[in-house]
């Protein structure tokens, strides 16, 4: 089973599971994204990096289908991709404990029935997962920050997703926390517990962009264009002072700082 | 909960030994000022079927204005048009002071318990309209986007997420208007009415029986107080997530 899931990993299918091209989004008479191209393949870790405001999670939001784009085309690969989105805020209902969070995807599915025995193990297997396994009857406002967090991981792992988007997920947090947390959700990605293969996330930060993801795409400021695809190749687990880790961190800020 | 209100019922009876003592020691009239002993005599069966007949058209103008504001607000957030068209009418109604508008509710429901309950829906429905609508619009657009992502219907983000996170706002105005109701319920009653306590209140004045018009005033006060005090106990067991990080 695990090593099936990591052959289908490794190997690069040659139709996009997404494709963009030439997508322009436009509010009234601002341009947030202008003539931008990007494909992710199956199975990849990409990051859109760029200064903040400078319309990449404009663009996350669009792959997610939350906006429409005003120009060009966005397509997912497969109609049946199931996709699972993470916000920077947790965005927890505080009336509901952290199972009952999790579970809010399945009752929106499910429409007017009932969650069933089978979901409820599932919701508790992903919070065994994300260290909540603890914390299933607690509300949002006796977690912390961190914790809160979790929280909103396992909701977006309770869609069973395909492919997760993230807009800076773990930005609000402190640096010891948000570590771990990138370490974990890299875990969850290699790990063969869920179907989830492919994560685009959407940070500010270079050195979480260069440790945890396969491709760097480097966005300008508004209007949103690419500057530069960057492949990072080093193998996993990254630290932020490898050579290799530096090297590509050094050249990402000059891509960055506008000299190639 | 009893040593957090011993200072304050040690400085009531302060105030009410000092009261007793300046109308013994001036010889004030009754009429005039009774003692706090003159009034507690005047507690009796009339007293307490006014405050109760009071209490109960409060109660049962807060409740259906309650319902009603609550229907409205659902409808106003779901169906803009409504909002816009119906909007100034509300604040107009809201705006016609409650006395103006008394005795031609006598007029059309003569002077029963209806003109009462009315009076007190008119006086109660506006805060709760106005509270429900901005709660049920307070939500985060980031909330609604997640709601989106998960593929939710206008239903079940009504469901799910618009009214429970407009309770906190819901109860705010149910504690304003659980007391208006009272003065809603007493204004019906000093226009006509032949019971409660807005008419013993009339009767009284009229006689000069001041003790019974204390009595009656005070009776009216706790009845206001006991409604708030209701509401807000219910609050804290409904909307118990409230004061935590909850924005």
């Amino acid at each position: 089973m695990s090593v099936v899931a990591l052959a289908a990993r490794s190997d690069v299918h040659p139709e996009p599971l997404v494709a963009i091209e030439d997508l322009e989004i436009r509010f009234d008479k601002v341009v947030a994204i202008e003539k931008l191209n990007l494909t992710v393949q199956r199975g990849e870790f990409v990051t859109l990096l760029g200064p903040s405001g400078c319309g990449k999670s404009t663009l996350l939001k669009a792959i997610a289908g939350l906006i429409p784009p005003t120009g060009g085309r966005l397509a997912l690969g497969d109609a049946n991709l199931r996709i699972g989105f993470m916000f920077q805020k947790p965005l927890l209902l505080p009336w509901r404990t952290t199972l009952d969070n999790i579970l809010l995807p399945v009752e929106i599915k499910l429409g007017g029935s009932v969650v069933d025995q089978t979901d409820h193990i599932r919701a508790r297997n992903i919070l065994d997962m994300v260290g909540l396994g603890g914390f299933t009857e607690a509300y949002p406002h006796q977690l912390s920050g961190g914790m809160q967090q979790r929280t909103a991981l396992a909701r977006a792992l309770m869609s069973d997703p395909d492919i997760l988007l993230l807009d800076e997920p773990f930005g609000a947090l402190d640096e010891l926390t948000r570590e771990t947390l990138n370490e974990e959700l890299i875990s969850i990605w290699q790990s063969s517990l869920t179907r989830l293969h492919t994560i685009i996330m959407v940070t500010h930060s270079i050195v979480e962009a260069v440790t945890m993801s396969d491709r760097v795409i480097v966005l300008t400021d508004r209007p949103a264009r690419l500057v530069e695809d960057v492949r990072v190749r080093s193998p996993r687990p990254r630290l932020p002072e490898d050579a290799e880790t530096l090297s590509v961190m050094k050249l990402v800020r000059r891509i960055l700082r506008g000299g190639r | 909960m009893m040593l957090r209100f011993r200072t304050p019922i040690l400085f009531g009876l302060l105030t009410l030994a000092v009261w007793q003592g300046l109308v013994m020691a001036t010889g004030i009239p009754e009429y005039l000022l009774p003692s706090p002993i003159a009034v507690l005599a005047d507690v009796d069966r009339t007293l307490a079927l006014s405050l109760g007949v009071t209490f109960l058209e409060a109660t049962i103008g807060f409740a259906i204005a309650s319902v009603l504001a609550f229907v409205c607000a659902i409808l106003f957030v779901r169906f803009h048009t409504l909002e816009e068209g119906l909007f100034p009418i509300a604040i107009a109604i809201k705006t016609t002071p409650i006395v103006a508008i008394a005795p031609l509710l006598v007029i059309w429901l003569g002077t029963g318990w209806w003109s009462k309950i009315v009076a007190a829906i008119l006086i109660c429905f506006f805060p709760v309209l106005v509270n429900t609508v901005k709660g049920l619009k307070a939500a985060d657009a980031e909330y609604r986007e997640l709601f989106q992502t998960l593929g939710a219907s206008n239903a079940q983000e009504f469901r799910k997420l618009r009214i429970p996170y407009c309770l906190p706002y819901l109860f705010s105005a149910l504690k304003i208007s659980s007391s208006l109701a009272i003065v809603g319920a007493i204004v019906g009653e000093f226009v006509g009415a032949t019971q409660g306590l807005g008419y013993l209140i009339m009767v009284s004045s009229a006689h000069l029986e001041t003790a019974t018009l204390f009595a009656a005033i005070v009776a009216a006060a706790l009845a206001g107080i006991t409604m708030f005090y209701i509401i807000g106990a219910i609050e804290h067991r409904v909307v118990f997530w409230q004061g935590g990080e909850f924005e």
